[in-house]
C-alpha cells in the first residue's frame, strides 16, 4: 500500500471496496455459474423424459381412440360443417350441412354432439350419401330411437338427432362404411335479437364441458361397462357417468379433442356464408369473432370467411345498426302454411332517460370460479367484475359472492359502497382464480336470500357472471323462479362459448335480461350498457289487443327493458284479418299505446319461418310451465301434438332418417366413433380441474442463476487494453 | 462509456436475481416454517374439534395429518387446494369428500415442496391419514397414473369405498409452473381387495404407469 497509515481510513474503505468487488464479480458469479452447470446438467434428462412422457398422451398429435376390443388406437370419424345462412327482416333461415368422414378401415357409427342457438326451429333433415337423398321424418323420440336402433342393426345408413337440451343436439349416423363420407343437412330458424340499437345473431360451434353435479347413479363397474360398449346399449358415451341430478349426464358431456384447436388446421372445420337483407339501410355490418369478406348490393349484403374455414372453437356473431331513425318502432312479419296464418310482431316502446332521483339499491355480483372457467374467462369475469364495481354509487349497497364447491362471500352482509369497501372489493376480485366444481344452487340460494336489506325498501339486483356450464340447468330454472321474490335476475355470460340457454332462461326466470361478454375488450361496454339499462324506466303491464283472437306465446309478455322489443309469435285462429294491433304499456308510471296496422295483402309479404318460430315459441312457452310445477305429462301431449304438427325437433321428439338399402353384412362389426368438439377459444378444458400443484420457486430460482451467469459473462467480457492496465 | 453501461447492466442482472432467488427462497421458506405453526394449531384442533387458525390471518387451517411411515414423512393436510394454502402445506380438494367417508378425497400439493416424496410411493406403500377426531385411517397405494388435466375428467366420486387420490404436478423437475401433467397417487383403504385399475381410463386420457 503506498498511501501508508497516513490514510489508514481511506486504504481501509478501499480494502472494503475491492473486497466487495472481489465478491461482487468475481466469487459470487463463479459459485452461481458453478450452480448453475450443475442445476442445467441435472434437469436436460428430466426434462427429455417429460417430453417423451407428453408424446404418450393419446391424441396428443391425432386424434384417436382407444380401441378396446382389439387394443390398438383407431383413427376416429372426422367431421366439418357448413352454414348457409340467409337473414330476412329478423328472421333468418339456417342451413347447416354436417360432412362426416370415416377415416378407419371398419364400419363405424358416428356419434357427434352439436350445439345450436337455444331458440333454433330445426324443421328439416336429410341425409346424403353419394348421390342419394334421404329425406329424414320427425318421430316421437322414442320410437325415432327404436327405427334408428333396428336400421343399425339391419346394416341400412340412418342418421338420428336427437334434442338433449335446448341448445344441445346430437347426431348420429349409423353404418359408414370404411373411407366413406356421409352427408346430413338439418335446416332451422332463428330469430335475430335486436337491442340497444342493433340486431345480433348469435350461432354457437361448440360447448364448454358442463359440470354434473350430484352423486353417481350407477356404480362405477356398471358405469364403465356402459362406457364401454356404447354401440349396443344406443346410449350416449360422455365422460361423465348419470347422477341423481343429471341422469342424462352421458349425452350432454361430449368429449372434447385434448389439442386446442387453431384456424390455419381447424379440427372441425367451418365454413360459412351469409346473405343479409335486414329490409332496411344499415350504417354497420360486422362479425365479432370472425373476419368476413362482405360484398353488398343495394340492401342486401353476402359475408364470406376472409381466409377459408375457421375451426369451430367459439361462437359466430353476426351484428348489424340500422341507420338512424331507419328502423320502424313496430313491424309485422306473416306467413301462411295450410290455410293457416301465423305472424311475427315486433314493437320497441320509446326509450326514457334514466329517472333523475336514481333509488338506491343493493347488488349482489355472485362470480363462478370453477374449473370451467379457466383461462381467458376467469379474466373476462375479473375485468367484468371490476368494472361493475365502479358503477356504484355511495347510497348503494353491495356484496360480492364466489363459487365453485362452496360460496365464499366477501362480505357477511350486503356493505355500502364506500370507498374502502371498495378497494376491499377489487383487491378480492383481482386474486379470484378459477378451479374446482360447479355447484349453483347453494350460491343462488345464498344471493336470493331476503336479507334485512329487503325490509329496508332498496331495489335488489343479483348480477350472475358465469360460462352457466352446468348440466342441472333445469332445477336452478327452478329454484329462481321460487325464490326471486322481489329480487331482479341478471346473467352476464362469459367466455368463447357459453351456455345461452342457461343464460338466457335463467334472466327471464330471474325477470332480468342476459349480456355477454366474450372478449376482454368488449367488457367495459357491455357492463356501463348493462347498468344503463337497468337504471332505466321499465316498460311494465305490457298488453297486446289483437283484432281478432289469437294464439300468442310468449302468451304473457315480460317487463321490457330499455332497448328491449317486445316479441311475440301468433297464430291467427282464422284468415289474417284486417285492422290494427294496439299495444300499450305502463311506462314509467304513465300510459303508454302504439298501434299498428296489419298488412291487407298477406300473399304479398310471405316471410318463411314464421310458422316454425311461432311453433318454437309455443313449445317453449310449454316447457317453461314445468318450473310453474305443471304435470309433465300433459305438457308432453301439447308439446307432441305441435313438434309433429310443424316438425320440429322437440325434448320429446327427434328426426329419424334411414335408407332402405342394406350396405354393410350385419356380420360385419360396427365400432362406435365418436366425433369430439373442439374446445372453446382459450378456454381451459374441464367442469373440474385439478388444482395448480406447481410452485414458481424453480423458476425463480433458475432464473436468478440465469440473471447471475450472465452477470459473471458481462464481467469476464472486459475490454483486453483495461486487462493491461 | 462502454465502463459504466457493463457496470450499470452488472448492477441490474445482480438486482434481478437477488429478487428472484429471493422470491425462491420466501416460497421454499414457507413451506418449510408453515408445518411448526400448524403443529400448535392441529393439537387445539385435536383437543377441541372446530376450526383453528395456525396464525390469526391465515386462510387456511389443519384438517387432517397424513404419515408415511417408510418416507418418513408427517405433514399436515390444510382446508382447500387453493394456491394460498398450498403455499404452506398439501391442501385437500373441497370437490372430494373427507377422508373416511364414502368417494374419493383429494390431497393436492405441491410438487416442489411437500409432495415432491410421491415420485417414490410405489404401489403396497401404506399411508396414514389422521383426522381431529382421532380416527387413523390406512390407506395402501393401489397405482400411480400420469393424467393430462387438459382432458375432461369426471369430479371425484362421492360415494363409494373411501379412497384416497394424492395430487401434484409432472414432471416432477419441470422448471416451468403451470403445465397440463398431473401425477396421480391412487390409495385404497388398508385391508380391501386389490382393485386393478380399469381400462376406461385409458379410454379418458389416462396413461397407467
Amino acid at each position: 500500500m503506498q498511501y501508508g497509515y497516513t490514510q489508514q481510513g481511506m486504504s481501509e474503505a478501499a480494502n472494503w471496496q475491492r473486497l466487495g468487488q472481489w465478491f461482487c464479480f468475481r466469487a459470487l458469479p463463479a459459485a452461481t455459474g458453478l450452480l448453475l452447470a450443475l442445476l442445467l446438467a441435472t434437469v436436460s434428462p428430466v426434462r427429455a423424459s417429460a417430453v417423451v412422457e407428453g408424446n404418450e398422451v393419446p391424441g396428443a398429435g391425432q386424434m384417436r381412440w382407444h380401441d378396446q376390443v382389439s387394443g390398438s388406437y383407431q383413427a376416429a370419424v372426422t367431421q366439418q360443417s357448413r352454414l348457409d345462412v340467409r337473414i330476412a327482416g329478423m328472421l333468418a333461415v339456417v342451413e347447416l350441412e354436417q360432412v362426416f368422414q370415416n377415416t378407419t378401415q371398419a364400419w363405424q357409427e358416428g356419434i357427434y354432439s352439436f350445439p345450436l342457438p337455444e331458440d333454433a326451429a330445426v324443421r328439416h333433415l336429410e341425409m346424403q350419401v353419394g348421390e342419394r337423398v334421404v329425406i329424414g321424418k320427425v318421430r316421437e323420440r322414442e320410437e325415432a330411437k327404436v327405427l334408428y336402433q333396428q336400421a343399425r342393426a339391419a346394416g341400412k345408413k340412418a342418421a338420428l338427432v336427437e334434442q338433449q337440451r335446448p341448445n344441445l343436439f346430437s347426431n348420429r349416423i349409423a353404418n359408414i362404411a370404411p373411407g366413406e363420407q356421409v352427408t346430413v343437412r338439418l335446416q332451422y330458424v332463428q330469430t335475430a335479437k335486436y337491442s340497444a340499437g342493433r340486431f345480433a345473431l348469435r350461432i354457437p360451434t361448440t360447448l364448454t364441458p358442463r359440470y354434473i353435479p350430484g352423486v353417481s347413479r350407477a356404480a362405477p363397474a356398471a358405469a364403465e361397462v356402459a362406457a364401454l360398449a356404447p354401440a349396443p346399449s344406443g346410449e350416449y358415451t360422455g365422460w361423465a357417468p348419470p347422477t341423481d341430478q343429471v341422469p342424462d349426464a352421458p349425452a350432454i358431456t361430449p368429449y372434447l379433442y385434448p389439442q386446442p384447436g387453431s384456424d390455419s388446421a381447424p379440427l372441425n372445420p367451418l365454413h360459412l356464408a351469409v346473405e343479409l337483407d335486414a329490409g332496411m339501410p344499415l350504417a354497420e355490418v360486422q362479425a365479432l369473432y370472425h373476419e368476413l369478406s362482405l360484398a353488398r348490393d343495394g340492401q342486401r349484403y353476402k359475408l364470406q370467411l376472409a381466409s377459408g374455414p375457421v375451426e369451430m372453437d367459439r361462437d359466430v356473431v353476426l351484428q348489424w345498426r340500422p341507420v338512424t331513425g331507419a328502423m320502424p318502432r313496430a313491424a309485422v312479419f306473416t306467413q301462411q302454411v295450410a290455410g293457416e296464418t301465423f305472424g311475427l310482431l315486433m314493437v320497441l316502446p320509446p326509450e326514457l332517460a334514466p329517472q333523475q332521483a336514481n333509488l338506491p339499491r343493493e347488488v349482489v355480483f355472485v362470480v363462478d370460479v370453477s374449473g370451467s372457467m379457466a383461462g381467458v374467462s376467469i379474466k373476462q369475469a375479473r375485468e367484468a367484475l371490476a368494472l361493475a364495481l365502479r358503477q356504484l354509487r355511495p347510497a348503494d349497497r353491495f356484496n360480492i359472492l364466489a363459487f365453485d364447491d362452496s360460496v365464499r362471500p366477501l362480505f357477511a352482509g350486503a356493505v355500502p359502497a364506500t370507498r374502502h369497501h371498495l378497494q376491499q372489493a377489487s383487491e378480492f376480485v383481482r386474486h379470484l382464480e378459477a378451479g374446482g366444481g360447479t355447484e349453483m344452487r347453494p350460491a343462488l340460494e345464498r344471493a336470493l336470500a331476503p336479507g334485512a336489506e329487503a325490509e329496508r325498501g332498496l331495489l335488489r339486483q343479483v348480477i350472475f357472471i358465469t360460462d352457466g356450464a352446468v348440466g342441472n340447468e333445469q332445477a336452478l330454472f327452478e329454484l329462481i323462479q321460487q325464490r326471486l321474490g322481489a329480487s331482479r335476475l341478471f346473467t352476464v355470460g362469459i367466455g368463447s362459448a357459453p351456455n345461452h340457454w342457461f343464460m338466457q332462461r335463467a334472466a327471464q326466470a330471474g325477470r332480468g335480461f342476459s349480456v355477454q361478454v366474450g372478449d376482454i375488450g368488449e367488457a367495459a361496454a357491455v357492463m356501463t350498457e348493462l347498468f344503463a339499462r337497468i337504471a332505466a324506466p321499465l316498460a311494465a303491464d305490457v298488453s297486446v289487443q289483437w283484432p281478432q283472437a289469437v294464439e300468442a306465446w310468449p302468451d304473457r309478455v315480460p317487463d321490457l327493458y330499455r332497448g328491449q322489443p317486445l316479441v311475440q309469435a301468433v297464430r291467427f285462429v282464422g284468415a289474417l284479418p284486417a285492422g290494427e294491433v294496439s299495444v300499450s304499456a305502463n311506462l314509467a308510471g304513465e300510459h303508454w299505446q302504439s298501434a299498428l296496422a296489419l298488412p291487407a295483402q298477406p300473399g304479398n309479404t310471405q316471410h318463411d319461418g314464421v310458422a316454425s318460430v311461432w311453433a318454437r315459441s309455443k313449445i317453449a312457452g310449454l316447457l317453461a310451465l314445468k318450473t310453474a310445477g305443471e304435470p309433465e305429462q300433459r305438457i308432453r301431449e301439447q308439446v307432441l301434438e305441435v313438434a309433429l304438427a310443424h316438425q320440429l325437433l322437440s325434448p320429446y321428439t327427434s328426426f329419424v332418417a334411414i335408407e332402405e338399402r342394406v350396405s354393410r353384412e350385419p356380420t360385419a362389426p360396427l365400432r362406435p366413433g365418436i366425433v369430439p368438439n373442439t374446445r372453446p377459444r382459450g378456454q381451459g378444458p374441464q367442469p373440474y380441474a385439478y388444482p395448480n400443484t406447481a410452485t414458481t420457486g424453480p423458476a425463480k430460482a433458475f432464473l436468478g442463476c440465469f440473471a447471475l451467469f450472465i452477470a459473471l459473462l458481462v464481467h469476464v467480457m472486459r475490454r483486453p487494453e483495461q486487462d493491461r492496465v | 462509456m462502454f465502463e459504466r453501461c457493463r457496470s450499470w447492466l452488472l448492477i441490474a442482472l445482480c438486482t434481478l436475481a437477488l429478487k428472484e432467488l429471493a422470491g425462491a427462497g420466501l416460497i421454499y421458506a414457507k413451506a418449510a416454517l408453515a408445518p411448526h405453526l400448524m403443529a400448535r394449531a392441529w393439537a387445539a384442533t385435536q383437543a377441541e374439534g372446530g376450526v383453528h387458525k395456525p396464525w390469526p390471518w391465515a386462510d387456511t387451517w389443519p384438517v387432517a395429518r397424513l404419515r408415511v411411515p417408510q418416507l418418513g414423512i408427517d405433514q399436515f393436510v390444510l382446508a382447500g387446494a387453493s394456491g394460498n394454502a398450498l403455499a404452506f402445506g398439501p391442501g385437500l380438494d373441497a370437490a372430494g369428500v373427507e377422508p373416511g367417508q364414502g368417494g374419493t378425497a383429494v390431497i393436492a400439493g405441491h410438487r416442489d415442496t411437500h409432495f415432491r416424496f410421491l415420485q417414490h410411493l410405489v404401489p403396497a406403500m401404506s399411508l396414514s391419514v389422521e383426522l381431529p377426531d382421532g380416527r387413523l385411517l390406512q390407506y395402501r397405494v393401489a397405482e400411480s397414473r400420469v393424467v393430462d388435466s387438459r382432458q375432461p375428467v369426471a369430479a371425484p366420486s362421492h360415494f363409494g369405498p373411501a379412497e384416497l387420490e394424492l395430487v401434484t404436478c409432472y414432471p416432477f423437475d419441470a422448471i416451468r409452473p403451470g403445465g397440463p401433467l398431473r401425477y396421480v397417487v391412487h390409495a385404497q383403504p388398508a385391508g380391501a381387495e386389490w382393485q386393478a385399475f380399469s381400462p376406461l381410463s385409458a379410454a379418458q386420457g389416462v396413461i397407467p404407469l
